[in-house]
Parts: C-alpha cells; sequence; structure tokens
C-alpha cells in the first residue's frame, strides 16, 4: 500500500543516495581500472588510467554531493530523514550541524571517505609512477567505505547504513505511536507530529568537536597511503623504492593522528567529567595503537633506507598500521565493546561488513608478503651491537609489543566471543595498562635518548659510552630533583623510571637540537619531535600521578566508620548557597546559577586565603550542566588554568529541572510553597528591632505606607503598608519588603522570598494596640536550599603534556619537509 | 647464538608475558552468589530494581549512594557506591558493577549503566500543542 505522506521532502535524500550509489560504482570502477592499468603489459596504452582517473573524479564528486545533501537536510531541519531526527535539532547552532554531521557512524564514514578522496587526488597529481598500484589500493579502501553508506537490501541483508534513509523506514512508527493505531487515517500527516528532532549529545556541543574529528578522520584516512605504497611496492616487486614516499606519507599520518588523538583528549579534559585527560577507555586505545604501530614503522623506515637493515620489521609495521585502523573501526563500530565502554557505538547491523572489511586487507598482506618472501631484500648479514640501526629497531618493536598489549586486553570482549569465554575486562584497567604502558615508554624514551649518540653502521664504543653517561647522569639529577618535588616517589617506581627515561630524552634530543642550529640542520625535525614526546610523557607522568582531589570531605555522619575507613577518601563536596566551606586552601561558594538555555551554570566563587586571612585571589569558576529529557544530564567542568597547574571543578550533583519542566515559582499556591520551608517564627517587632535567624539577622527599617503590588489597584479605604526588611546574610545585605493589604474589608499579605538566604518574608499582622507588627520567618530547612554537589581536581603541570604535543607536532612538520627535500619522486 | 635471535626469544618472552598478565589481571563475570562465597572483586551484571528505594541525600553524605540491584540470575542485594548518584540512573536498562562484597552488601568501585539512549531507542517522543489556558 503506498500512503501519500504530507510534507515530506524527499528530492534532496533520493539525490544523496543517487550520489551514494554513484560514490560506490565510481569507486569500484576506478578499483578495476587500476588494476587494469597496473597489470597491464603494453606501457603505451592509458586508456584504463583514463578511466580509472575519470572515474575517481566522478567517486570525488558524488562524496562532496553526499555531504552537500546531508548538509542541506540537517541545516533545513528536514526531520523526515532519520539522520536529522536523530542527531540534531531546530536550536542547535550552524557551528554544531557541524559536529552533528559526525554524530552518527554514517557521517563519520562519510568524513573518512572524504579525506580518502582527497588524498587520492593529491595521489594522482603527485604519485607518477606510482599512481596506478597505489592508486588500486586507495580506490579499494574508497570501495568499502562507500559501501558502508550503501544501506540496500542485498540477498536479505542490508549492506551498510545510508544517512538518507527516511525516518517513518528506520522507525516504525505505527507500533511505536499509539496515536496511528488507534487513527491509521493520521499516520499520513506523520511530520506535523514532529515538531524537533533528538537534538545533539550536548558533550559533542564544544568547539573541539567540531574540528577533532575531522582531524582524527585524517589521521585514520591517511594511513591508507603509506599501506598502498608497501602493497604496491610488493605487488610490483619494486621492493626498496616504496620506501622513500612512504617515510614523508608515514610521517603526516602519524603527525595527523597525534594531533587528533590529543585534541580529542584536550576535549574531554576540558568538558568530560572523568576527571583527566586519558582513561584507557576501548574507544581512546583504537586509536593510539595504530599510531604506536605506524611511530614504530617510521623509524625502521628511516633504518631500512639509511641501512638496509629491518626490511620485513618495516613492511609488516606499516602493513599491520592500516589493518589495525580497519580493526579498531570494528571495535568501535561494530557493537562488540557493549559491555566495557560506554562511548562505542551500538551495532547498525554492520558486524561483519565491518570484520570482511577488515579481513580483505589483512588477506592482500599476508598474501603479498608470503608470495614474494623469498625476494624480499632482507639483509642476511647482522646490525652492530653499538649502531643507531640496531637500536631503532629495538624501540620499534618495543613499540609494537606496548601495543600489542593494548590489543589483547582491549580486545578481551573479541576474545570472548571468538571463544565463546566470558572473561571480564580487568578490575583496574587503568592501573594495568597505566603501569604497562608505562615499562614500555621506560624503554622507548631511553632508547630514544641514548641512541641519538650512536652513529648508522658503526660508532666508536668508548666515545658513545662516555657522551651517553655524562648525559645519563645529568638526566638521573634531574629527575631526582622533579620526583622529590613533585611527590613522585609516592607512586609506583615504574613511573619514577619513566621520569628518568623521558628526561633523559630531552636532554640527549636538546644536544642533537644544539647541533642542528650549528649546522646539522637535517636532525631538527627528529630531535624536536623527541623532545615532544618526552614533554607529554613528563606532563603525563607528573598530572596523572599526582592530580589531587581538592574537594575532598571527611563528613557524612551518617555511616559505619568502617565505611568511611574503607572507602576514604570521599571526593565529593556539598555547597549550600551562599555558605562559604573551606576546600584545601580555598574558601568556596557556591553563588548561584544562570540559566542560558540549554545549559545550566553554577557559579563557584574560589577565594584563597593567605596566612593571615586575607583574599590572595579570587576568581570566579562555573561548571554546567544541562538536563536534557532525551539524554539525562549532562556535566562539563570549567577549569582555571595556571601556568604550572589546572584547578578542575564539575558538578556531580544539583538538583536541577530538566529543560522543559516549569522552573521554580510557577503554577504553585502558596501552601505548597509553604511546604518548602520549615514552619514559620513569628516575631512582633517595632521599626530598629532585629530578628535573628539561623543564616544572619535582619532588621525593620522601616514601614511604607505607599506600598504597591503590582496589578492590585488600590481604592477607597484600602490599605497597603509595606515592611522594609535589611536582611544580613554571610556579609550580603539584601532588601525586601513584605506588604500587608487590607482590601474590601479583609486582609491580604504578599510574602517576599530572598532566596539566597533560604528566606521567606510575611507581614502577616499589624497590631495596633501593641504598636507592633508582626513578621513571618520562613526558613529553607538545609535539605530544600539550592545546593550542588562537585569535585574539584588539582593536575599540576598539565601544560608539559599540551606544549609538549605542539613541540611534537612541530617535529613532525620538520621532519616531513626535510624528507620531501630528499624525496625526488620518479 | 647470534644477537638477532636472542632479541627474537626476548620479544617473544615478553608477549608471552604480557598475555599471561592481561590473562591473571581479567577479572570475571560473576553473581551476587559468587561475590559472597568469594569475596574476591568481580563484575555483576543486572538491572537496578525500581520497586526499591534509591537513597542519595547530599545534605547527609554527598558520597553515599545505594540502590538494590538484580543480578541475571535474579538474586537481589544491596549496593553501595562511593560517590555522587550518577546522573539519570533511574533510566538505566543494565549495569555493569565491579566491586566485591563487604559484609551484606556489594561495595561497588565502579558503575558502568547503560541507557535507553538516543543511540538504540527507537522510539519517537511526540509533541502536541496544546492551546494554553488563560490565566486569570
Amino acid at each position: 500500500m503506498d500512503t501519500a505522506f504530507k510534507g515530506e521532502h524527499l528530492l534532496p535524500g533520493q539525490l544523496g543516495q543517487f550520489f551514494v550509489i554513484l560514490a560506490f560504482a565510481s569507486a569500484l570502477l576506478s578499483t578495476i581500472s587500476y588494476y587494469f592499468a597496473t597489470t597491464n603489459a603494453n606501457k603505451l596504452d592509458d586508456s584504463w588510467k583514463r578511466i580509472a582517473r575519470f572515474s575517481f573524479y566522478i567517486n570525488t564528486i558524488s562524496v562532496l554531493g553526499i555531504g552537500t545533501c546531508l548538509f542541506y537536510i540537517i541545516y533545513t531541519h528536514l526531520f523526515e530523514y532519520h539522520y536529522a531526527w536523530e542527531h540534531s535539532s531546530k536550536s542547535l547552532p550552524v557551528y554544531y550541524i557541524i559536529s552533528s554531521y559526525w554524530e552518527g557512524q554514517e557521517g563519520s564514514f562519510w568524513l573518512w571517505g572524504f579525506w580518502q578522496a582527497v588524498l587520492g587526488n593529491i595521489l594522482i597529481w603527485k604519485a607518477k609512477s606510482w599512481e596506478k598500484p597505489v592508486m588500486t589500493i586507495v580506490c579499494l579502501s574508497q570501495v568499502l567505505l562507500a559501501s558502508m553508506l550503501i544501506g540496500v537490501e542485498m540477498f536479505g541483508n542490508r549492506i551498510g547504513s545510508s544517512p538518507f534513509i527516511l525516518l517513518r523506514d528506520a522507525i516504525d512508527l505505527k507500533a511505536s505511536t499509539p496515536i496511528f493505531a488507534s487513527r491509521p487515517d493520521l499516520y499520513k500527516n506523520y511530520l506535523t507530529y514532529i515538531t524537533d528532532g533528538n537534538g545533539l549529545n550536548p558533550l559533542l556541543q564544544n568547539y573541539w568537536m567540531v574540528i577533532h574529528p575531522p582531524t582524527l578522520f585524517l589521521g585514520f584516512a591517511s594511513m591508507v597511503v603509506p599501506f598502498a605504497y608497501a602493497i604496491a611496492g610488493l605487488w610490483q616487486k619494486r621492493y626498496t623504492e616504496w620506501v622513500k614516499p612512504a617515510i614523508s606519507y608515514s610521517l603526516f599520518a602519524v603527525m595527523v593522528l597525534g594531533t587528533g588523538v590529543i585534541m580529542g583528549s584536550f576535549w574531554a579534559y576540558e568538558s568530560l567529567n572523568f576527571g583527566g585527560f586519558w582513561a584507557w577507555d576501548p574507544v581512546e586505545n583504537a586509536a593510539i595503537i595504530p599510531w604506536l604501530t605506524l611511530i614504530g614503522a617510521v623509524h625502521v623506515l628511516i633504518v631500512y633506507k639509511n641501512t638496509g637493515h629491518s626490511y620485513f620489521t618495516a613492511t609488516f609495521l606499516v602493513l599491520i598500521s592500516f589493518v589495525l585502523v580497519l580493526y579498531a573501526s570494528f571495535l568501535t563500530r561494530s557493537g562488540i565493546l557493549g559491555d566495557t565502554s560506554v562511548h562505542a557505538f551500538t551495532d547498525l547491523g554492520m558486524f561483519w561488513h565491518l570484520v570482511v572489511d577488515v579481513a580483505i586487507f589483512l588477506i592482500i598482506s599476508v598474501w603479498l608478503v608470503v608470495t614474494r618472501w623469498k625476494e624480499l631484500p632482507i639483509s642476511k648479514k647482522e646490525e652492530e651491537t653499538y649502531s643507531r640501526e640496531f637500536w631503532m629497531f629495538v624501540g620499534s618493536v618495543f613499540l609494537a609489543l606496548s601495543c600489542l598489549q593494548l590489543i589483547i586486553v582491549t580486545s578481551i570482549p573479541v576474545w570472548n566471543s571468538i571463544f565463546k569465554t566470558n572473561i571480564a575486562p580487568p578490575n583496574n584497567p587503568v592501573t594495568l595498562y597505566n603501569v604497562f604502558q608505562a615499562g614500555f615508554a621506560v624503554v622507548v624514551t631511553l632508547l630514544a635518548g641514548f641512541t641519538q649518540f650512536l652513529k648508522y653502521k658503526k660508532t666508536d664504543t668508548t666515545r658513545f659510552f662516555i657522551t651517553a653517561l655524562v648525559y645519563f647522569v645529568f638526566a638521573a639529577l634531574i629527575t631526582a630533583l622533579i620526583v622529590y618535588v613533585t611527590g613522585i616517589y609516592h607512586l609506583h617506581a615504574v613511573f619514577t623510571l619513566v621520569m628518568l627515561g623521558a628526561v633523559y630524552s630531552v636532554l640527549a634530543n636538546a644536544k642533537v637540537l644544539a647541533d642542528a642550529f650549528k649546522g646539522k640542520i637535517k636532525l631538527a625535525g627528529s630531535a624536536v619531535a623527541h623532545i615532544g614526546f618526552g614533554l607529554i610523557l613528563v606532563g603525563a607522568v607528573i598530572s596523572a600521578g599526582t592530580s589531587k582531589v581538592v574537594s575532598q570531605n571527611i563528613t557524612g555522619e551518617q555511616y559505619s566508620a568502617e565505611f568511611a575507613k574503607r572507602n576514604d577518601p570521599k571526593e565529593n563536596i556539598l555547597l549550600y548557597k551562599n555558605q562559604p566551606v573551606k576546600m584545601g586552601d580555598y574558601m568556596v561558594t557556591y553563588m548561584g546559577d544562570s540559566l542560558s538555555m540549554p545549559n545550566h551554570y553554577f557559579k563557584v566563587d574560589y577565594k584563597l586565603m593567605d596566612a593571615n586571612g586575607k583574599v590572595k585571589e579570587e576568581f570566579m569558576l562555573r561548571p554546567n550542566s544541562q538536563a536534557n529529557r532525551k539524554m539525562g544530564l549532562v556535566s562539563s567542568p570549567d577549569t582555571k588554568h595556571y601556568l604550572f597547574h589546572d584547578l578542575y571543578t564539575h558538578v556531580t550533583m544539583a538538583p536541577l529541572k530538566f529543560d522543559d519542566e516549569p522552573q521554580s515559582g510557577d503554577g504553585h499556591s502558596e501552601a505548597d510553597d509553604d511546604k518548602n520551608y520549615d514552619p514559620p517564627l513569628l516575631h512582633e517587632v517595632v521599626i530598629g528591632d532585629t530578628i535573628r535567624f539561623r543564616e544572619g539577622y535582619m532588621v525593620l527599617k522601616g514601614l511604607n505606607k505607599k506600598a504597591q503590588v503590582q496589578n492590585i489597584p488600590l481604592t477607597g479605604n484600602d490599605v497597603a503598608v509595606g515592611a522594609q526588611m535589611e536582611v544580613v546574610s554571610h556579609g550580603k545585605t539584601y532588601q525586601a519588603e513584605p506588604v500587608y493589604m487590607i482590601k474590601n474589608g479583609s486582609a491580604f499579605d504578599f510574602a517576599r522570598k530572598v532566596e539566597d538566604a533560604g528566606l521567606k518574608l510575611r507581614f502577616s499582622k499589624i497590631i495596633p494596640d501593641k504598636g507592633k507588627v508582626e513578621i513571618s520567618v520562613y526558613q529553607q530547612p538545609e535539605n530544600k536550599r539550592p545546593y550542588i554537589v562537585m569535585k574539584a581536581i588539582q593536575f599540576p603541570y598539565i601544560n608539559f603534556f599540551w606544549s609538549g604535543t605542539i613541540i611534537m607536532v612541530i617535529g613532525f612538520l620538520l621532519s616531513i619537509f626535510r624528507r620531501n627535500k630528499e624525496l625526488k619522486t620518479v | 647464538m647470534k644477537k638477532s635471535s636472542i632479541f627474537g626469544l626476548v620479544t617473544i618472552a615478553i608477549a608471552i608475558a604480557i598475555i599471561i598478565a592481561a590473562y591473571s589481571g581479567s577479572s570475571t563475570y560473576g553473581s551476587f552468589n559468587e561475590a559472597k562465597s568469594s569475596g574476591s572483586e568481580l563484575h555483576i551484571i543486572g538491572h537496578l530494581d525500581k520497586q526499591k528505594e534509591l537513597f542519595y541525600d547530599a545534605a547527609k553524605d554527598a558520597n553515599y549512594f545505594s540502590f538494590f540491584m538484580k543480578d541475571k540470575k535474579g538474586e537481589e542485594c544491596k549496593v553501595v557506591f562511593t560517590g555522587t548518584k550518577p546522573q539519570d540512573f533511574e533510566r538505566s536498562e543494565q549495569i555493569v558493577l565491579t566491586g566485591q562484597m563487604i559484609g551484606n552488601e556489594f561495595h561497588a568501585s565502579k558503575i558502568l549503566m547503560k541507557c535507553p539512549s538516543k543511540y538504540t531507542n527507537d522510539k519517537v517522543e511526540f509533541s502536541e500543542f496544546k492551546a494554553k489556558r488563560a490565566n486569570i
């Protein structure tokens, strides 16, 4: 039965779907044509190549077409499309529409495909004789990415998931909505009932989320290039030539992927509330795993280029890196991580599709290596012990081993599903990862240090030992100082060793950098990158290892001493509004909140006191929460940045109303409102009298005979008197004027609230014979007063971590320039 | 023996050590009953008993949250968590706890909850416009 639905805009979706199919078909044609162009014996015949190029251009245009259609759908709020409905809403600002683009899996696949198309065009332009075989692989990868977006039923299974699927096709509206069951005639007008989309997850409404995913996916996408070169080298038996261009592209990939990962970590630090910059979450691991192997690959590629050693290791690491990128996308997108990660995507029905994707590239790699094995230029000679190449090789193997540890532990759900076991992830994954990875970091950083003093091929041993040792002693002294000052010695000993390794690596590479300024400019890139890497570790170890919960809370009288002892220290602190609390060196006060929909900002005032109780420093932090009906309460921290430490604050609990609930005050009767207060205390007072209450005092300053109450006109004998009260609470003064009124012979009174002091005041009676007035004072009981529960953490020296990243990226850039200069592609 | 063979052996040894450490460091999924009998730390999957009280009162203790959970075998136990009530806890469909039994209470050191999030639910929320009554 065909129903004509009212108000749908089907054109952009049909156009988009057309581009999806076109992108898939053109990528497939391009792959096939490049394959035949490569295998064609007649070198003068470039007809295949022309078809291949042409279809790749079509593919690029289709990918752009998909993006444009999707953007149009989200931008114009066409909620008849599932993607727009699920990931955006009308209130979303334009720049976050970009983030909603890649909130879903389909959008992030598109992003990946987009970057791969860009890289493909660069390769067509630059790769010269490598174009045909390299592009065969890139196009194959493009085919698989496009297939993820098809979303068409084939052989009873849906292949991929299209971003252009209609809401009514994605969700059975008739089944989920009773109104259509009873009134099927309304179904054709279903769009009139859908007034807004689900909206973007509040956590993603952050400027880092606009640039972090594109960077990360450019990193992932660019990993295909060195892989394609390695495959092309094996396939075309150009075993040694592929290495040089692969070095440049690998450096580019690790630079971009590294930047993307750290951007994600910065986003997590700034806007997630897990209290740190790295949590070893499977999603984070999935991104760092291929990065580590490709870093290793870069080093052995350089070894091979300079000495002819480590050919197999280099090839292996380049190949495995891309396979691991695909494996990572399988882990995060197939839903297999279900019980172990909160961040992973759920299954879109693409489990086997993703498995096939990994398998195809794995099989190609293994098959080529095996069939070409005898011809590979693997050197039979051993490396010298005192040679740079040997230790670079050792370092790369250790990077791969550290990666192995990450893979094995992160993949526990995969082992469970393969071997039908029921192993749970470690109880303390963070400690396990930290200790293991720190162990590898010790080896890797020490190698990155002393290898600088070695030369390729053969080194003068005595001189090497003297320099290496002198620097080591220096490093040990500096490390001792750092460890003592920051208190790292409280931690597991391995972290002290990491610090030593990192410092050693920074010092040794600083020497290389100094030499670089004296003329050996070629070495600057690697030196700078190593220094950056060392600083990252220094920052990570100090700030993660010695971060301190400032908001320690030793109250909580209700529970047994046993409980308190076992679970000490407690990390959340309760702040009532306007009631200062001492927290560490600070005096903190919850000042109130402000609403800027959909964010609920809590103003927390920090005062740093000196010994005499004088305020040395005062600042305000505004952590925020969103109470969103569809996504629940979501908190984001606010951080005070100092040069040498950060003070991080986030609200863990607050009596917050959902954004669609009426805010306080509306629609409640007076009697209801009184329930929010303790029973009133009545005070008979004259002008000038003082009334004390729990958190301060108030003075009756005067009586205002001409009091006005909004909207109530006074006539004839009506009287309205206001009691001018001055309320002082926690050093602040407030004015309030409750009103007593006689209108048409009946008495009324109008209460006034002083929210900040938790007070409601009523001018309840005039007692003419005593010459006094009666003021009823309502105080809010403690638990009805506005409060927040928050957590504050101090992260020392975290700026080393961020600045180390920047330095490392600069190092990569310098290296890319250098390698590109050496590169003369034929 | 050649240097590369030695290094190869070292590499293999480390790789084996990693696998063993990963296996021995891993935990098990279990039930409250197993937690009681073994007393060791484990993971328990279950769901919140929404009939019973969720206790969190920031005014009394901002770091104490207790609730009742039924594990997969249907056994119920009181769970205590040192910290604030995770946001939106009532809506959780499935909970994975990490922790151990202390007396008759399960003390959780980590709570991972799955909500019927926007990623998984296939229910459209419909909104209807109602005319506002005039307030007099």
